[in-house]
């Protein structure tokens, strides 16, 4: 009688084995997955005005802002930070070039430029910002404000006058090196 | 034993003695809490008070990192891009049981977002490498030849005012991280529709409408300037006559 039991339970245990692995295999290409889709959908870029521009750029300033808001709360402050990312470009409007701004003398030539200023006020990528820190809820009127406000820190920082000055002798040295390309050996740079 | 027994029932005279301080403790502590969500949640939903808060805010991590680098490049052409940036996000639930595949939209779990973005596209020559080698003159005559155009987008912007979206009951509100990434991935598509837009071609016409009236001004006869190329193109422009296309 006890050997019986022995083999009942040997024959219990080795069925339990065996149902082990039988679901073990059943269940190995079973999965399950909770997900969504991350890409944009395929839209057409429209092109909605084309123009004729003559902007020559002689100093271009990169730029990299991280601008930040709080909100104050009554137990906690809400925080967005956002890097933006923008490039200046200084130089000459070369439509302002007055009709008499080249003058030539022999083998001497005058050149009288615009002022050296921001070719573009439009200089922040936004669809290139990073979100680097967000908490609490923020509309569409905080990331203007965003935008405005890093835009401002651009202006201040990189409209200096000392790189005004770097662009227009840039820009001299350009036009000289253009002039005497040209054959003229004797050149005068000026600026309105 | 008895000591601490009788400590104890003391205790509870005095809290029973105090019950009703207590309550109105307990009432104020309540009060205060319910005046606090109440007071955050108006904060949230009025844009006057965030715009109140935008002002008072405190840039407590002011960073810049600027690259100053010299160049000589004419921007001679400008293409003002729009795109609608769109994204459906529905929730689904994907998996295999009993050798059983499987891939259901979860119910009220959708979020759809529309982002309208406008960007600047412009078309430069660099001038940086121009020495006399493209200069070719002869008699009266002058020819410039000019490097290929670079094509580069300028800037972009958000139409913030008129970004929609839908948000379902069981999922969260987007974030400002996804957000950027929906955007960045807008802007790469717009990179990607550059080679259509013909940008190059109207950039190597409109080089000679800046520099034409520069050599005139040097005492060159407008049909003795030729502003050379290095591709065969064939654009219809004012100042074809003076343009010539080099193998």
């Amino acid at each position: 009688m006890k050997k019986f039991h022995v083999i009942i339970g040997v024959v219990i245990v080795v069925a339990l084995i065996i149902l082990v692995f039988w679901v073990k295999s059943a269940l190995k290409s079973n999965y399950l997955e909770l997900g969504s889709n991350e890409t944009i959908d395929p839209t057409p870029t429209q092109i909605q005005s084309i123009r004729d521009i003559g902007e020559w750029e002689f100093l271009s300033i990169s730029a990299e802002e991280m601008v930040d808001t709080i909100r104050k709360g009554f137990f906690t402050d809400d925080e967005l930070v956002r890097i933006y990312y923008g490039t200046l470009r200084l130089g000459i409007d070369m439509k302002s070039l007055a009709d008499d701004a080249i003058s030539v003398k022999r083998d001497s030539v005058e050149v009288v430029l615009p002022k050296i200023g921001l070719l573009d006020k439009d200089f922040i990528d936004e669809a290139k910002t990073k979100s680097f820190y967000e908490s609490g809820r923020w509309n569409s009127q905080a990331h203007e404000a965003l935008y405005r406000k890093a835009q401002r820190q651009m202006l201040h920082n990189c409209l200096t006058p000392a790189n005004l000055e770097a662009a227009e002798t840039n820009a001299e040295a350009q036009f000289r090196s253009f002039m005497i390309s040209l054959g003229y050996q004797n050149v005068s740079i000026r600026f309105k | 034993m008895v000591r601490w027994v009788l400590l104890a029932i003391r205790i509870w005279n005095n809290v029973m003695r105090q019950k009703k301080s207590i309550i109105i403790a307990g009432s104020i502590v309540l009060l205060l809490i319910v005046f606090g969500l109440v007071f955050g949640c108006r904060q949230q939903k009025q844009p006057a008070n965030i715009q109140a808060g935008l002002a008072q805010g405190v840039d407590t991590v002011p960073m810049l990192i600027m690259q100053v680098q010299k160049c000589s490049k004419l921007y001679t052409a400008e293409y003002r891009v729009h795109k609608i940036i769109t994204h459906d996000d529905a929730l689904r639930l994907k998996g295999q049981l009993m050798s059983k595949s499987f891939n259901v939209k979860v119910p009220l779990a959708d979020r759809k977002i529309a982002i309208p973005m406008d960007a600047k596209i412009k078309a430069y020559i660099d001038f940086s490498e121009f020495s006399e080698k493209n200069i070719e003159c002869s008699g009266n005559k002058i020819t410039i030849i000019l490097p290929d155009p670079q094509v580069i987008m300028t800037s972009s912007k958000i139409n913030q005012q008129n970004v929609k979206q839908y948000v379902g009951l069981t999922r969260a509100h987007f974030s400002d991280e996804e957000l950027a990434n929906y955007q960045q991935q807008g802007r790469e598509a717009i990179l990607q529709s550059i080679p259509d837009m013909g940008i190059e071609e109207m950039a190597r016409a409109n080089a000679a409408k800046v520099l034409v009236p520069m050599l005139t001004q040097l005492g060159y006869a407008e049909s003795d300037i030729t502003i050379a190329f290095r591709q065969d193109l064939d654009f219809k422009h004012g100042y074809q006559g003076l343009i010539r296309m080099e193998d």
